[in-house]
């Protein structure tokens, strides 16, 4: 019974060397990625869309983190490798619509923003699963999707009778 | 927080979560359009091939006749040092172009009409139009 026990362990030592290497490994591995830093900054606002009460809040808690340059950066966000897909995101999410900036835009910019914000309410996807994994808060309440839907959709026709 | 957020997982989940052998499928169709995504699924024979180049500040040529009701495959290239975006509201589709690069955007049969298209990153750029007839 001893032997038996003695051979397990004989086998299992190389195992264990093993996993013991690759953990240390994978450890410097996510030091040495700290020393990548992402870009993660606030630019300055400009012009913010000034969307009025409800609407703005439920914006603020919906999309601003991604759409805006007063994103609330969590403190996972200064960890890599997490840190470079978190900045890669706000980047790609400001490149695509920055309510931060919202004056900069040429009035037709602000019509198709504007359409396609509503096309986004009108389906499930906005704002991502993963991001309303982490931010249960940022999920949008039935009311609050009809009620930004409506302010945008009378935005909308306010840019058509003004062109 | 793992277990948090797999939790939020499950309460968002369109059954995605719940019912782990729906997700073999969905992988399937996940890697197929990841494919595609990458190689652009081929032109058809009886698609409508359109090629648009985006020059510095503006599209060549700025409006394309097309059949109607025939499927279209729009050939994006751009000449420019800047990035774009390949857009247009009315066709449904945004696709990011790298300076030099080519993208194909592929367009279900089009009721007779005018369809804008854009450059979304540079708003200086004069839009074009995609007439179906």
């Amino acid at each position: 019974m001893m032997r038996v026990r003695a051979a397990a362990r004989r086998d299992a030592a190389p195992v264990r060397k093993y996993a013991m290497r690759a953990a240390i490994a994978a450890a410097a591995v996510l030091v040495a990625a700290q020393l990548l830093p992402a870009a993660i900054s606030n630019p300055p606002v400009t012009g913010d869309i000034g969307a009025p009460g409800g609407v703005g809040v439920a914006l603020r808690a919906a999309c601003y983190d991604c759409h805006s340059n007063l994103t609330r950066w969590p403190w996972y966000a200064q960890v890599a490798p997490l840190s470079w897909w978190i900045a890669r995101d706000v980047e790609h999410g400001r490149r695509e619509l920055n309510f931060s900036t919202w004056n900069t835009y040429y009035p037709v910019t602000r019509l198709r923003k504007l359409e396609w914000i509503g096309r986004s309410l009108a389906q499930p996807g906005m704002p991502p699963i993963w991001y309303r994994a982490m931010h249960p808060g940022a999920r949008l309440t039935t009311a609050e999707r009809a009620a930004l839907s409506a302010w945008v959709a009378a935005q909308i026709a306010a840019a058509q009778s003004a062109r | 927080m793992v277990l948090r957020i797999i939790l939020n997982l499950i309460k968002e989940g369109p059954g995605l979560m719940r019912h782990p052998l729906r997700t073999k499928p969905l992988l399937a169709i996940a890697a197929i359009a990841l494919i595609l995504a990458a190689t652009g699924a081929p032109a058809r024979a009886g698609d409508t091939v359109v090629e648009i180049k985006l020059a510095e500040g503006h599209f060549e040529p700025q409006t394309l006749t097309v059949p109607a009701g025939q499927p279209l495959v729009i050939k994006v290239t751009n000449a420019t040092a800047k990035t774009a975006e390949f857009e247009s509201f009315r066709l449904n589709r945004e696709k990011v172009v790298e300076p030099g690069q080519v993208i194909v955007v592929h367009v279900g049969p089009l009721s007779a009409g005018s369809y804008d298209f854009y450059d979304d990153f540079n708003q200086a750029v004069p839009q074009g139009s995609i007439v179906a007839r």
